[in-house]
């Protein structure tokens, strides 16, 4: 077992990051704690509601010029960061794993996720070109423009701390919009680091602010007149929450909420290549993660199919190695903290409690790798027996639990999903194209998987969602987060 | 202990190209005919190393399930170099085309065990066996001279 060195090696004091400058808080000072260790390796602010309001201030203030810089050059900001995240990626990738429990593979891959965004986002000059129309009528002439629209929010969740920030910002950048972000104060780390190296890059004073904290600094961006948007990704009654008080202030919103999502498994399938993707779509992230497999729909009635698929499951799932994330052995870190996994268990009782077969106890049934602390810990946990009315089938449980339900028939499945109120990831397994054209048509679902179980869309297309999992019109990545960030400015010309 | 995630055997890749660059580096030394030869099969060892880390990093957005990809035994890759001062040529050379098999074997496993799950590092790991496969041949071919 390889242990990797951990970049974090003392307390970090964290401050704002405000108009160029960092900025200590006068607000109250939070511990930020290593779920794997238990140890304190950040002291960050719960920033007031006057710093949120100075960080919007510098935007605003840095607007102005930042609209008026030509977007060829907006974009070699953007190229420079793109050089420094690769030099910094092990750091970055690190950095993640010690603040929020991660592996490092998975770390590893959110980094380079992150990264993309900003490679596309450096296509700026042709992505955001209008159009123009000759002649619309005799000498006269019409076309379309993208401008920014001025200062935008961005608000991360706990799950991926990195990336998810980079969903939005490189966009709204490179379009000619300075942005506020408030990081998840849980994992504020790596948003930090990020701010450090967008200082190093040489942006513009202002045109970048990261102001830490919880409710204040959400109520303050939301209450500001100045912020014209907001992105933000979260649970489900808070993105209902931030989408309605956008509407009411007239700001522009992307709501990304929760989700339950549905891997279908058709008896066609190969079974040996279907267990290892399942293992990481249900317990990878340590099933932090809206693109998460949360129910496992086994399709047909045949006992001995099903009976081993489920063995092959549950054998794969009980030898799965629990750890600190930066040992290289590890398939699964910790949850993100103690609340959380009490959250989780409750989850697990409530399955016995409803009747469901618990054929892995996540709870007991691990060994963690190492000598650290159980307080964030799990193991993967499997319910059979699960019925679509009982609480583990239905609410997001964000953590690695999996649920496992049979139908008769492809029908049934996709009802099934159909009947979720989450729509985010869904999957089908099979060898059977009709089946999987049947499923990707019919299934609501922001995004389909046909034999992919983590449904993760890459940067040039958009991270969509439906029904309680999105709130919104456009989504971020690619060209819909062009559109989001821009206001679109119709000219017609006629010259006498 | 079994390797599971893409992580370790990216690592332990780069301990088998080095114990094997190692060791034609010492035979060039020893052996100043094939000289060349066995400096270019060490400085290709680095850019397998290379290669394979590009694909991991650099196109790991799909393999998110990296942790989940493999089941490799390091053992049965593993070799010992001989010291080389009481070796005859042929010998160190037999030892050579053993050593490249068993990292072919590696390569081949790791990239059909990996297949399902991820794009880019089977390719790489597949790219690399075949290259190795060729130094084989060429390893046979200095066998066949020198004897």
């Amino acid at each position: 077992m390889a242990l990797l060195e951990e970049p974090i090696k003392e307390v970090r004091a964290i401050k704002n990051f405000i108009g160029g400058e960092w900025v200590e808080s006068k607000g109250e000072i939070k511990g930020v704690v290593n779920p794997a260790t238990g140890k304190i390796i950040a002291m960050v602010p719960v920033s007031t509601r006057d710093e949120i309001n100075e960080a919007v201030k510098a935007a605003q203030q840095a607007f102005p010029d930042w609209r008026r810089t030509p977007p060829v050059n907006r974009a070699r900001y953007l190229f420079r960061l793109k050089e420094l995240l690769e030099e910094n990626f092990e750091e970055i990738s690190r950095i993640q794993t010690q603040e929020h429990g991660k592996t490092i593979d998975e770390s590893r891959g959110e980094t380079r996720r992150g990264i993309e965004n900003v490679e596309v986002a450096c296509g700026i000059p042709t992505l955001m070109q209008g159009a123009f129309s000759e002649d619309i009528s005799p000498s006269i002439d019409e076309w379309i423009i993208r401008q920014p629209l001025g200062v935008f929010g961005i608000i991360g969740p706990y799950n991926f701390p990195f990336m998810i920030p980079l969903w939005s910002a490189p966009y709204a950048l490179t379009t000619g919009n300075c942005v506020v972000v408030k990081p998840s104060s849980e994992v504020p780390n790596s948003q930090a680091r990020l701010a450090e190296l967008i200082d190093e890059a040489g942006f513009p004073p202002g045109v970048f602010n990261v102001v830490h904290g919880g409710r204040t600094v959400v109520d303050g961006m939301l209450d500001h007149p100045d912020i014209v948007g907001i992105t933000f990704v979260g649970s489900t009654p808070t993105a209902k929450l931030i989408y309605r008080r956008c509407g009411e202030t007239g700001k522009r919103a992307i709501a990304q909420g929760g989700a339950k999502n549905f891997m279908v498994i058709m008896p066609d399938y190969n079974v040996p290549r279907t267990i290892p993707v399942l293992m990481t779509s249900f317990f990878g992230n340590a099933g932090q993660r809206c693109l998460s497999g949360a129910n496992l729909v086994i399709v047909g009635e045949n006992d001995g199919f099903y009976d081993s698929f489920m063995d092959g499951v549950a054998n794969a799932a009980r030898k799965m190695i629990v750890g600190n994330g930066l040992d290289e052995s590890v398939q699964m870190g910790p949850v993100r903290d103690k609340e959380k996994k009490e959250r989780i268990i409750g989850y697990i009782e409530s399955g016995i409690e409803e009747g469901a077969k618990l054929r892995l106890d996540g709870r007991k049934d691990f060994k963690i790798v190492g000598d650290y602390p159980d307080t964030c810990f799990l193991g993967p946990t499997i319910f059979e027996n699960v019925t679509p009315d009982m609480k583990i089938a239905r609410e997001e449980i964000f953590g690695p639990v999996m649920s496992v339900l049979r139908v008769k028939n492809l029908d049934e499945a996709i009802e099934l999903a159909n009947s979720s109120s989450f729509a985010n990831g869904h999957a089908i397994f099979t060898s059977n194209g009709k089946a999987a054209r049947e499923f990707q048509y019919r299934v609501v679902s922001g995004n389909i998987g046909i034999n992919i179980g983590i449904v993760a869309p890459m940067a040039f297309f958009p991270f969509s969602g439906m029904k309680d999992s999105f709130f919104g019109i456009l989504h971020t990545q690619g060209q819909e987060a062009i559109r989001f960030f821009t206001e679109s400015k119709v000219v017609i010309q006629r010259w006498l | 202990m079994s390797l599971h995630t893409t992580s370790e055997v990216i690592s332990f890749v780069k301990q088998l190209e080095g114990k094997s660059a190692n060791f034609y580096e010492n035979l060039s030394q020893k052996h100043a005919a094939d000289r060349d030869a066995f400096l270019s099969f060490a400085k290709e060892n680095q850019k397998n190393v290379a290669q394979v880390e590009r694909a991991y990093y650099s196109v790991i957005t799909d393999a998110l399930e990296s942790c989940f990809a493999f089941d490799i035994n390091p053992d049965e890759y593993t070799f010992e170099v001989p010291p080389l001062d009481n070796t005859s040529y042929s010998q160190a050379l037999n030892k050579a085309i053993n050593i490249e098999e068993r990292i072919v074997k590696f390569y081949s496993d790791a990239a059909e065990q990996s297949d399902a799950l991820m794009g880019d590092v089977p390719i790489a790991f597949k790219m690399v066996a075949r290259k190795r496969k060729d130094r084989i041949s060429k390893l046979k071919s200095l066998l066949e001279v020198s004897q």
